[in-house]
């Protein structure tokens, strides 16, 4: 017993030894590639104050925004001195990039961390379109190929949505049209001007339900499938994709990625940070309010997550490139 | 009309730190505005980076006190000094310096600060009223719509800008062919890197105006070495504008002021432009048109009832269709979008409380204007005469620091340097910088429309002529552009005869 207790105290003091006499010494800083506001730059915002709430970390986490195209940020990870104190947070977006060309450096060229804080999609059509489910919107893509008009940002995760769509029918085919984020084609979808689009969780609720929580009679627009693997908690009455007979699950996790030759101790230390943070009340109130799942993953299933991601959306982002 | 919002903006700012955010923006705006070689656009797109780390409620009435601060405190200069302490103020100096060396420098200020508030109020009016209906009709504008409306925006600063034609021109393709590295809205592919990286996001639209607007400003008062203008006798007699006086100059504050804001809700053409027309009708409407230029009190409210009346004009396009009336607007749509608030028709809808707090910080900026100017002006006026070896340093410090905050990097300084460089010679060569910035702006929204629609026709361009605003927006683009040109050939063979 007494040996036992000694090794255990062994084994604490060496723990917490190398937290307090290596790692972190200094300000751990977590780049966001994209502008201040945006769904990444939140969840960043968020996970730094949870941090400091758990007391996770013996040093700050310091969030910077580096706006402009995400690879510019990402680039700026990749390159920095892997010491243990850069990390970025990134989606799907560095692998669409990779996919279609569009970057010339791959998400294998960073060590990855953690990953949290996962949404899905929702296509939407007009209330009017006479479309009440995908199998019929599938159906109408095919029979009239490159028709419906579907508003995207081109080479971004509604267009590679949009592409994985059409591909779980042979034969059908969209007008992949560029139009932007979730905003501009609620109001292009509204104006008619396009047939289709995805938008997210929470911005179906947004823009299609009064605040409680029933349908908005003037909002022109309404969602006809999720494309998570189970339905969305927000909008129970939605089938899933799948239930709905067509092979399909697309989601976007938040990533956390380090250079590639950064020590283990930091990867490791990095990640249990973020696992302690998620359990705080913050992060569990952010997840409700954003309608994500909290889907925290490291090491191998990580590692897992991230190769079958990579399969999945390999083709699809390549295809995304001819259209 | 949505008064309810409305009285809750109204109420919103009056919140201490909201309402300090005013106070401050007002103030900052009136002496920056004051003081010659710095301008409103150089003062908010300095503040710009101040702003990420604030509510943006509180953002956008910092901004927008600002922005109307800039435009009146412009006048204090161009009576006591004749240097329009703002572009907008040119036409004030004509006639508010020969009255203030005529012994009236109170009178001459107080002209131009009631005339200011009544611009300010009369084109306050029209944006609290047309703003949401325009917005509602902009819904239906697709790709083909904004595409020719853009046009006709960009055609139309060229042919109106200070200077001529072909400098206009000139400076908006300039404006145009900076802004086209970055992504390819069709592709998603980054393009015209020339190899950096830190091109594959493009350019940033703020390290291009600190630079274009504050940095060469710097360089251009660094080079010139000109002593200090006479001071005039500073006295505030007859600052405030009699009931009389107001009752004499009605016609010419009314008509000045919708002169302004009809101006101002033309997208891309600012206060300068506004209060030369104001000017010019003013004058030969008058029935002393041989006073103008030597004191006339109606020069005078011309001139300052119109600047300050674009202000709200120009808010109208950024608010219904997010397309900037003026060059501060192009600067505040970068504000909107760095707090994820995108400027359009759906503004209204996903932003409500921020589109009347813009409204509502409009009408209490300008009642604020009028009782601090109106309150201070000797002091500001004493502060134009800070030495220029204090204002440059501090002033490019925060060009360094305003450029580093956006993105973290010191690419974006030295873009902000290049483009400081930039900006002073095109104005050596008298080149406006106006058409360059609203170029910029406006050429990927007006790029990313246009392969937008034929994305959606499948290449067909018919629309721009089938449908009817297209047609409408293309065939005054043509107008605007070749109108001109035919006035200057007859000019000219007037001229040979």
């Amino acid at each position: 017993m007494r040996k036992l207790l000694g090794l255990a105290t062994a084994a604490l003091l060496a723990t917490t030894g190398v937290a307090l006499a290596e790692w972190p010494e200094k300000p751990v800083r977590l780049i966001v590639p994209f502008g201040a506001g945006g769904t990444s730059d939140q969840v960043a915002r968020v996970l730094q104050a949870s941090i400091e709430d758990a007391d996770a970390l013996s040093q700050p986490v310091t969030v910077v925004n580096v706006g402009g195209h995400y690879s510019i940020g990402a680039r700026q990870v990749m390159e920095s001195d892997p010491d243990g104190y850069n990390f970025v947070i990134i989606h799907i977006a560095l692998m669409g990039g990779e996919g279609t060309g569009a970057l010339d450096f791959s998400w294998r060229d960073f060590k990855p961390v953690a990953a949290t804080g996962e949404f899905c999609l929702l296509p939407m059509v007009r209330k009017d379109s006479g479309i009440d489910s995908v199998g019929q919107l599938l159906e109408k893509a095919k029979a009239e190929p490159d028709t419906l008009i579907m508003g995207v940002n081109i080479g971004a995760i509604n267009h590679l949505a949009g592409v994985m769509l059409q591909e779980t029918l042979p034969g059908a085919k969209f007008r992949f049209a560029q139009v932007g984020g979730g905003t501009a084609n609620f109001t292009a979808l509204t104006g008619a001007q396009t047939n289709l689009t995805v938008l997210s969780g929470a911005e179906v609720i947004n823009f299609t339900l009064l605040p409680d929580g029933t349908d908005n009679p003037e909002s022109q627009i309404k969602p006809l499938a999720y494309t998570g693997p189970e339905r969305f908690e927000g909008l129970p009455d939605i089938p899933t994709v799948t239930e709905e007979g067509f092979d399909m699950t697309f989601c976007i996790k938040n990533w956390i990625f380090a250079p590639k030759d950064t020590p283990q101790e930091a990867v490791d230390g990095f990640a249990n940070a973020v696992g302690a943070a998620i359990k705080t009340e913050r992060y569990q109130k952010f997840l409700a309010d954003k309608g994500f799942s909290e889907s925290f993953l490291t090491g191998d299933a990580l590692q897992a997550d991230l190769d079958a991601t990579w399969s999945a959306i390999e083709p699809v982002a390549k295809l995304a490139a001819q259209n | 009309m949505d008064l309810p919002a409305l009285f809750g903006a109204i109420g919103h700012i009056f919140e201490p730190w909201t309402f300090f955010m005013l106070f401050i923006g007002t103030a900052l705006g009136i002496v920056v505005g004051a003081i010659p070689g710095l301008s409103g656009a150089m003062l908010i797109a300095l503040t710009l980076p101040l702003t990420f780390y604030m509510d943006p409620f509180d953002a956008v009435v910092l901004l927008i006190a600002m922005y109307v601060g800039a435009i009146s405190g412009g006048l204090i200069t161009a009576t006591l000094m004749r240097m329009p302490g703002t572009p907008a103020s040119v036409m004030t100096t004509l006639d508010g310096y020969p009255m203030a060396r005529a012994g009236k420098p109170g009178r001459a200020l107080g002209l131009g600060i009631t005339a200011s508030f009544v611009g300010g109020l009369v084109s306050w009016v029209v944006l609290l009223t047309i703003t949401q209906p325009l917005s509602i009709l902009a819904t239906r504008f697709g790709p083909f719509e904004y595409f020719t409306l853009i046009m006709m925006a960009m055609v139309l600063i060229a042919s109106v800008s200070e200077g001529s034609l072909v400098k206009g021109l000139i400076s908006g393709l300039l404006g145009m062919l900076v802004s086209m590295p970055g992504v390819d809205p069709s592709s998603g592919m980054p393009r015209m890197t020339m190899g950096f990286y830190q091109l594959n996001g493009g350019l940033q639209l703020l390290p291009v105006l600190i630079g274009t607007f504050a940095v060469s400003q710097v360089i251009k008062d660094c080079m010139d070495r000109a002593d200090m203008p006479e001071r005039n006798k500073m006295n505030t007699s007859g600052i405030l504008m009699s009931l009389s006086d107001l009752k004499r100059s009605a016609g010419n504050l009314l008509r000045s002021s919708f002169i302004g804001t009809w101006i101002g809700i033309l997208p891309g053409i600012g206060a300068s432009i506004g209060s030369v027309v104001a000017y010019t009708v003013a004058k030969n409407v008058s029935d002393r048109p041989e006073e103008f230029g030597h004191g006339s009190e109606e020069g005078i409210i011309a001139s300052e009832a119109a600047n300050n009346a674009t202000v709200g004009g120009a808010l109208i396009p950024l608010i219904a269709m997010g397309i900037p009336g003026s060059v501060i607007d192009a600067i505040l749509i970068g504000a909107l979008t760095i707090h994820s608030i995108q400027p359009g028709p759906t503004l209204f809808l996903t932003n409500n409380d921020i589109v009347w707090g813009m409204i509502a910080a409009a009408l209490l900026a300008n009642i604020l204007m009028f009782i601090l100017m109106t309150s201070t002006v000797k002091h500001i006026a004493g502060l134009i005469y800070l030495p220029k070896a204090f204002v440059l340093p501090v002033v490019m410090m925060f060009c360094v620091i305003g450029s580093y905050a956006l993105n973290n990097t010191m690419f974006d300084v030295w873009v902000m340097l290049v483009f400081g460089v930039l900006g002073f010679l095109m104005e050596k060569a008298r080149i406006p910088l106006g058409p360059f910035v609203i170029g910029f702006v406006l050429a990927p929204l007006g790029e990313e429309k246009l392969r937008s629609g034929l994305m959606m026709t499948g290449g067909d361009y018919s629309p721009i002529l089938t449908r009817p605003f297209p047609l409408l927006f293309t065939v005054m683009a043509v107008i605007l552009l070749v109108w001109p040109l035919i006035a200057e050939r007859r000019r000219k063979s007037k001229a040979a005869k």
